[in-house]
């Protein structure tokens, strides 16, 4: 099965920000979004490979370029820019057997597509071509996942990984921010959890002053959205659709 | 960068017996992101009394009102993440003014958002504003995108509808984060000001529990 490392939509298009989840005891305490990556990514993730002098590097390519076109974005903005990879652990819990499992949130955009597309088919979505989901994701600003991991007692290792949750976010990274997709396995509702990834969705847009953000919700899941603070047709804004007439 | 031809006299409303003469104006309309200067669209977006926050004070204000400052520098980092469309009046062979502009944001796969759509008050209902949203629907069209969005307030609506968009055929609803401070809300609420609304943050929360624990 592919795995797929997708980054939530950045300057630097060709860095893989995966962060490994899951494997052997890592855990992360929820951190500050505010705390720079170039300081925190070395120091508390294993097997994160980044090269020494690697931000500046890029930083000082975005510095070359600036004067060159009309609308690069300002080089001082870029460590606040992105939203940080953060992931940490939502729940746990131990079953009678002693197995324990945990709900992991990450932002990190780390998403195996066809894990995407069964998660996709679960929740009852008519499925979409995978090139235009993937380039979707990729281009998103912001990427949450839910991956429930199971350790089963006694076992080293090899534990149960399911994508059981995901929301996505697209901005344009200074006004305005849209929220699709947002969706929990059906086994797992109930509990508080997509609740999590929106909000999380939107600390993570305000922190960044992204103020304009916006969600086309169908008719069962608008009471949803109010419970979390979204207002249907505010002062009469409306989103209206393209439809192409033949 | 394109060369057409606008109409000068309205269709709309001119009665048969008012000989005007038809004048053609050329405009310059471009995608290119060289042609887009950030404190000129600041300025078009004044000249327009449009602002760059959903929930401006421009809606309810009379015109002696101060102009809202846009930041010029998140300007240029929403250009930078948008695929948009710019109308110049040439007013010397070498460089034009902005006249109107449109932007669109999109995750290059499924969907698409327009926003700031506008066109400076002298020039309208020539035509140049369904001009900017046909350019940018041809973009994302290429783009193999057909998901495509438009936010727009009442006095908006017609003009979308004229330029192709309608209510959602699936049902959806638009709704916006509008959550504030309540005078029942404990005093340590982060918030956030985004032109009229101060918008809560919602907290960093501790782990949820599962019920049967």
């Amino acid at each position: 099965m592919a795995a797929v490392k997708l980054m939530s939509s950045s300057l630097f298009p060709n860095v893989s920000l995966g962060l490994p989840c899951g494997e052997t005891n890592w855990l992360m305490s929820p951190y500050n979004l505010h705390t720079q990556i170039a300081k925190h990514a070395s120091k508390k993730h294993k097997g994160f490979r980044l090269k020494a002098g690697f931000w500046d590097s890029i930083k000082s390519g975005f510095l070359k370029n600036s004067t060159t076109q009309v609308v690069e974005p300002p080089s001082t903005l870029e460590e606040e820019e992105e939203p940080l990879p953060e992931e940490f652990v939502l729940v746990e819990k131990t079953e009678p057997d002693g197995a324990i499992e945990q709900i992991i949130f990450s932002s990190g955009g780390e998403i195996d597509i066809y894990d995407l597309q069964s998660l996709c088919d679960k929740v009852g979505w008519p499925r979409r071509p995978l090139s235009k989901m993937a380039a979707a994701l990729k281009n998103s600003y912001m990427v949450a996942t839910l991956h429930s991991v199971r350790k089963l007692p006694g076992s080293e290792g090899d534990d149960q990984k399911t994508l059981i949750g995901m929301a996505r976010a697209t901005s344009d990274h200074a006004f305005n921010a849209t929220i699709w997709d947002v969706l929990v396995d059906p086994s797992y509702q109930g509990q508080g959890l997509g609740k999590a990834l929106v909000e999380k969705i939107i600390r993570a847009l305000l922190q960044r002053d992204i103020g304009n953000i916006t969600l086309f919700a169908d008719s069962q899941v608008v009471e949803f959205y109010r419970n979390l603070g979204f207002e249907p047709d505010p002062e009469g804004i409306k989103g209206m659709f393209w439809y192409p007439k033949y | 960068m394109e060369l057409k031809w606008v109409v000068t006299t309205p269709k709309t409303q001119k009665p048969k017996s008012l000989s005007l003469p038809q004048t053609s104006l050329p405009v310059f309309i471009s995608t290119k992101p060289t042609h887009v200067n950030p404190d000129e669209l600041q300025r078009l977006f004044g000249a327009c009394k449009l602002s760059t926050h959903r929930f401006s004070t421009y809606a309810e204000e009379s015109s002696s009102d101060p102009v809202q400052m846009i930041d010029v520098e998140k300007l240029r980092v929403a250009l930078s993440h948008s695929s948009f469309v710019t109308v110049m009046e040439p007013v010397t062979p070498q460089n034009g003014e902005m006249i109107g502009f449109g932007r669109a944001v999109s995750d290059m796969g499924l969907t698409a958002s327009i926003y700031d759509v506008m066109v400076a008050p002298p020039l309208r209902g020539l035509g140049i504003g369904k001009m900017i949203v046909q350019r940018i629907i041809r973009m994302l069209r290429s783009m193999d995108i057909y998901d495509i969005a438009a936010l727009c307030s009442e006095n908006e609506r017609l003009f979308f509808e004229k330029c192709g968009f309608g209510d959602d055929m699936l049902g959806s609803t638009t709704m916006m984060y509008t959550r504030t401070v309540s005078a029942s809300s404990e005093g340590n609420n982060m918030t956030k000001r985004f032109g009229r609304k101060l918008l809560l943050v919602p907290p960093l929360k501790s782990s949820l529990r599962f019920p049967n624990q």
